[in-house]
């Protein structure tokens, strides 16, 4: 039996405003608890929201960049249940008439390009913190979250499996972050997803029922859940039973999803249209303002370095990739000039210690200033590459400039012919043995000297100066 | 306007504190506001700057707005120890404009009710008749200005519970254009229905209130962005030639003959001062109850789920888990109508009924609106009794079926579905309570109903009279 | 309106009624239900609903912190809180 997988997204992306959607609280991640709070995010008597137009510019701007229908005028709606970090009682989302409709995501797949639809995305607001477990018997509320601008994206039920959900959300998180519309933290929870899963038969026609694993917040866990989730449909459907329909949460520390208690009742949200606020107009001004402004996509980056920079189109297309990187680029780009060697490091060295610490450029200790430092002495050859990579790790752990610390290790390369002639004489005189046996055809030797060198002087010799002059010291 | 030569602030407002002590078997009011009333009385005294209209005047606020330190409890036990961070902005307005808060008036029960016999602390008295209702919501504030402990009061209005109270004790009562008065702070029963309103003895007090009340507020987004009017500037216009149109499908023959002949009466005296009557239609109007009564309702249901007991209000103590907190904490909250409404509401937007209650009286609604515009074109206001009845005793109506006091609104309703502004005047006593007469006026014509019912005070002595408050 | 539809709509309320009193709440929503129903013989085929009296559409505002944060007072009014949180009984997800 072959079984195929149908998976649509559900992408929650907290936009990067100042303030709420509809309160002017800040959103400032990391307050102390219930401190970005109004009157209006406590959800007292009395209050009334208040539409933040930033929130729908950034909104607009999405969906331009995915070729989508804006809807002008929009309409909020409530969204009635109750939960305790949802302080109204209500939700204000948009139903029937979100701003964006429709639109495209193209994403990496296994051998290629594949184009994903968007069914729609839309504005709501977000609800706050439930803290279970630090009060004994209570659960601890804090409202800082609650009012934060969302982006709701919903994609069309046509992503195949778990590595082209992780392409799905990695455009999503490249996209968002590029239009300036989010932050894309993911670990601060600006970018989380829910996931449709359902499984059927090869060929078939009907999709099976569908279970949703909620508030996903990494990559890495959507791959797993979700795989996860097919291996647990897959084996209840072939014992003969059925799927049940329902919402599922991922527990990462056991690697299972597994169903939420607090939606057993089901729910009946009972939409209508929020009375409190009126349709939200944006005016052609508006729009052509917001086309104006549009920030280059990656891309228009990827183009304008080959040209400007004159890297190579590889080289362009990773820098290009990532906001933060390209941004990183394009600033040490005006300190240095050098910028072949630049993107060398920031695609080598750089990334390498990214990945393994799993962290953007700009949550590094690296900053502009000291990268553009290191490539500018390698490039006029006050040290070595090699040894810009002992002095990149100093950097990534203390943040110290690399001035101070080839200052403070006297790390200098020696460029001194005169120097370098002298210890190249005292290695020869040293190693007659060896001399003798290179001058005789052991031509492999010839690194062995090197090495020696670059012992007696700590890695400090400028190597292209040691090979000159070794060779020529070594003419048979 | 107070006389500041020949009483001062300070002499006023004690006078009206003991005025309220006097009468407070009539139980118009839940809060006093001893303490900051009277010091505020004091520096307007010692302010050398010249005084406003309202300045040092005491007014009883309904206690439905938010008013900052001031408990506010909607005459809910569920809002029994809730005290407001902030103020209304219609509040604070009028007390910018020197006003005095004297103290939170009852009311019914979130304002669901057309005669104050919900409220959690029990039912205000009618000052003409001890054991009668005040009519409702806004029954607190109508009986304090009617004992004359008070000359100016707040009230709101979502189906008549401005007008209705002011008509059942023999005052003047204002609903104004929706949008016209901020709603922000004024705690939200139907959001599109609600307005804040003055109620007063006069049609020109009504008009010095609306003054100071109205405006545009950023933080309403349903507010006006419209120039308040001076509506005091053509209070005095004579009304001859004025066109005031009567709704043909309200037929009047099945009221009391009394309640008919006060109406007569008053329609005489308006063609005595030189105005035109004309017939007008408004077909969709008898569906105006109805109508209202899936909208405010279905509004309120989703308004009220913040009374969770989780941040403010009443908690139940005792509750297993989450789901326990808020069943036990609003039921043991609520009164019997606001669960009534709560759960009428609940079941017109639930799935598969939504299109058939809500979404259905929305779209009657857009009709009795149509109707109006197009009757507007041939007249300048119209005019119906403010209600079907006058004052009644404590439950003898509503008892059996609520619909018998969802029909005390008949008259008032459609203007709150529209959104018009309307006012109700006393016009005269029917078996010795006061009856009321209701001017509808056309989008933003508040002027227009202001001038119509100051001419008929002017020409007219129904305003003066004053229960003698003997059992009180 | 029927035993199992009113037990819906309180929980969806999260509203219990009285043992004693629950009869008489049932027929009074089903009078009122009965009146909202007579609305159905009204044609409004072609009719847009009309959510608000306003044909006006909403301010926005711009993107600028103006706080009225008032965290000690909010957390006064609760009946549970500690100087931090809001405290309700423990939720098990």
């Amino acid at each position: 039996m072959t079984w195929e997988t149908v998976i649509g997204l559900e992408t929650h992306v907290q936009l990067s405003t100042k303030t709420k959607l509809f309160s002017r609280a800040s959103t400032t991640f990391g307050k102390s608890p219930n401190t970005n709070v109004n009157l209006i995010d406590c959800g007292l008597p009395g209050v009334l929201p208040s539409v933040n137009k930033e929130a729908f510019y950034k909104a607009i701007r999405f969906g331009m960049a995915v070729g989508a229908q804006i809807n002008q005028t929009s309409i909020f709606d409530r969204k009635n249940y109750f939960y305790a970090d949802l302080p109204k009682g209500y939700q204000i989302t948009q139903m029937d008439l979100p701003i964006v409709l429709g639109g495209t995501i193209d994403i990496e797949a296994g051998d290629g390009i594949k184009t994903v639809n968007i069914t729609r995305a839309h504005l709501e607001e977000d609800a706050g913190k439930s803290i279970h477990d630090e009060f004994d018997g209570y659960s601890a509320i804090d409202l800082n979250r609650a009012g934060t601008p969302l982006l709701e994206i919903v994609s069309e039920p046509e992503i195949s499996n778990a590595k082209e959900a992780v392409a799905y959300m990695k455009a999503m998180h490249q996209l968002v972050t590029y239009l300036d519309v989010s932050d894309g933290n993911m670990a601060q929870g600006s970018l989380r997803c829910d996931a449709n899963v359902s499984i059927r038969k090869n060929g078939d026609k009907e999709l099976g029922t569908r279970t949703e694993i909620k508030n996903i917040n990494s990559f890495k866990f959507v791959e797993k859940a979700i795989n996860f989730e097919i291996k647990r449909q897959i084996k209840v459907l072939e014992s003969g039973e059925k799927v049940t329909q329902e919402t599922r949460l991922y527990d990462s520390v056991k690697d299972e999803t597994r169903p939420m208690r607090s939606k057993e009742f089901a729910n009946d949200y009972r939409y209508f249209p929020e009375p409190d606020l009126l349709p939200v107009v944006i005016s052609d001004e508006e729009m052509q303002k917001i086309k104006d402004e549009f920030p280059e996509l990656p891309n228009e980056k990827e183009i304008r370095y080959q040209k400007q920079f004159k890297l190579s189109a590889y080289d362009a297309q990773i820098i290009a990739s990532s906001k933060s990187m390209a941004d990183f680029f394009e600033s040490a780009a005006k300190q240095t000039k050098n910028y072949t060697l630049l993107s060398n490091w920031l695609i080598g060295e750089v990334s390498a210690y990214l990945n393994k610490e799993l962290i953007e450029i700009n949550e590094s200790k690296l900053n502009v200033d000291n990268v553009a430092m290191l490539i500018n002495r390698i490039d006029d050859q006050t040290i070595s590459g090699k040894i810009g990579k002992t002095i990149f790790e100093e950097m990534c752990i203390n943040g110290t400039s690399p001035d101070e610390i080839i200052e403070s290790q006297g790390l200098k390369q020696i460029s001194d012919d005169g120097a370098i002639e002298e210890i190249i004489d005292t290695v020869i005189k040293d190693n007659s043995p060896q001399v003798k046996a290179y001058l005789e055809g052991k031509d492999k030797l010839f690194g062995f000297f090197v090495g020696q060198v670059m012992k007696l002087t700590q890695g400090k010799a400028n190597p292209t100066a040691v090979n000159t002059i070794l060779k020529e010291k070594l003419k048979k | 306007m107070l006389d500041h030569k020949s009483i001062s602030s300070s002499e006023l407002i004690q006078e009206t504190f003991r005025l309220a002590k006097q009468y407070q078997d009539l139980n118009c009011f839940v809060t006093m506001n001893e303490d900051r009333g009277i010091k505020k009385a004091h520096s307007i005294d010692q302010a050398d700057s010249s005084h406003s209209q309202l300045s040092g005047i005491p007014m009883a606020q309904k206690d439905l707005f938010c008013t900052e330190g001031l408990r506010t409890t909607c005459s809910s036990k569920i809002l029994s120890n809730f005290i407001p961070p902030y103020t209304a902005t219609a509040v604070q307005k009028l007390e910018e404009a020197g006003s005095i808060i004297v103290g939170k008036t009852n009311m019914d029960e979130f304002a669901m009710g057309s005669s104050n016999e919900t409220s959690y602390f029990g039912n205000v008295h009618n000052p003409w008749r001890k054991g009668y209702v005040p009519g409702g919501s806004s029954g607190g504030s109508a009986a304090a200005v009617a004992a004359g402990i008070v000359s100016a009061a707040t009230g709101t209005d979502t189906g008549g519970s401005i007008r209705q109270p002011a008509a059942h004790c023999g005052i003047t009562g204002l609903k104004p254009t929706y949008g016209r008065v901020s709603r922000w702070g004024m705690i939200a029963f139907a959001s599109s229905l609600d307005q804040a309103g003055p109620l007063a003895r006069t049609a020109e007090d009504c008009a010095i209130l609306l003054n100071a009340m109205s405006g545009h507020d950023l933080k309403d987004t349903t507010s006006l962005d419209v120039e308040t009017p001076d509506f005091l500037a053509s209070i005095n216009q004579p009304v001859k030639g004025l066109k005031i149109g009567i709704i043909k499908e309200f037929d009047l023959g099945d009221l009391d003959s009394e309640v008919q002949a006060r109406f007569e009466e008053s329609k005489n005296l308006y063609e005595k001062l030189g105005a035109e009557f004309i017939e007008i239609s408004l077909p969709n109007i008898s569906a105006s109850v109805p109508t209202y009564y899936s909208i405010a309702p279905a509004e309120c249901s989703s308004n009220l789920s913040r009374f969770d007991g989780v941040r403010f209000g009443h908690r139940a103590d005792n509750t297993e888990d989450l789901n326990d907190l808020y069943i036990k904490s609003r039921s043991e909250g609520f009164g019997e109508e606001v669960k009534r409404r709560i759960l009428i509401g609940t079941y017109a937007l639930s799935a598969g009924y939504y299109d058939a209650y809500y979404k259905k009286a929305q779209q009657v609604r857009r009709l009795i609106k149509n109707d109006f515009e197009e009757a507007f074109n041939s007249v300048d206001l119209m005019m119906t009794p403010t209600s079907p009845n006058t004052a009644f005793a404590f439950g003898s109506k509503g008892a059996q079926n609520p619909i018998e006091l969802y029909l005390e609104d008949l008259f008032t309703i459609s203007s709150n579905l529209a959104g018009l502004p309307a006012i109700s005047i006393p016009h005269g006593m029917v078996h010795s309570l006061p009856s009321g007469l209701q001017l509808i006026g056309n989008f933003l014509q508040e002027d227009k109903i202001l001038n119509a019912a100051h001419i008929f005070q002017q020409n007219s002595e129904f305003h003066l009279a004053k229960p003698s408050m003997e059992d009180f | 309106m029927d035993q199992e539809t009113v037990r819906t709509i309180c929980y969806l309320a999260r509203l219990e009624i009285d043992k004693e009193k629950s009869e008489k709440i049932e027929n009074d929503l089903e009078t009122i239900i009965q009146l909202i129903g007579g609305l159905q013989a009204i044609d409004t085929s072609e009719v847009e609903p009309l959510y608000s009296p306003l044909e006006k559409t909403a301010l926005k505002h711009e993107d600028i912190e103006a706080s009225d944060n008032q965290k000690e007072k909010f957390l006064k009014n609760a009946a549970a809180s500690n100087k931090d949180y809001f405290l309700v009984p423990r939720v098990v997800e």
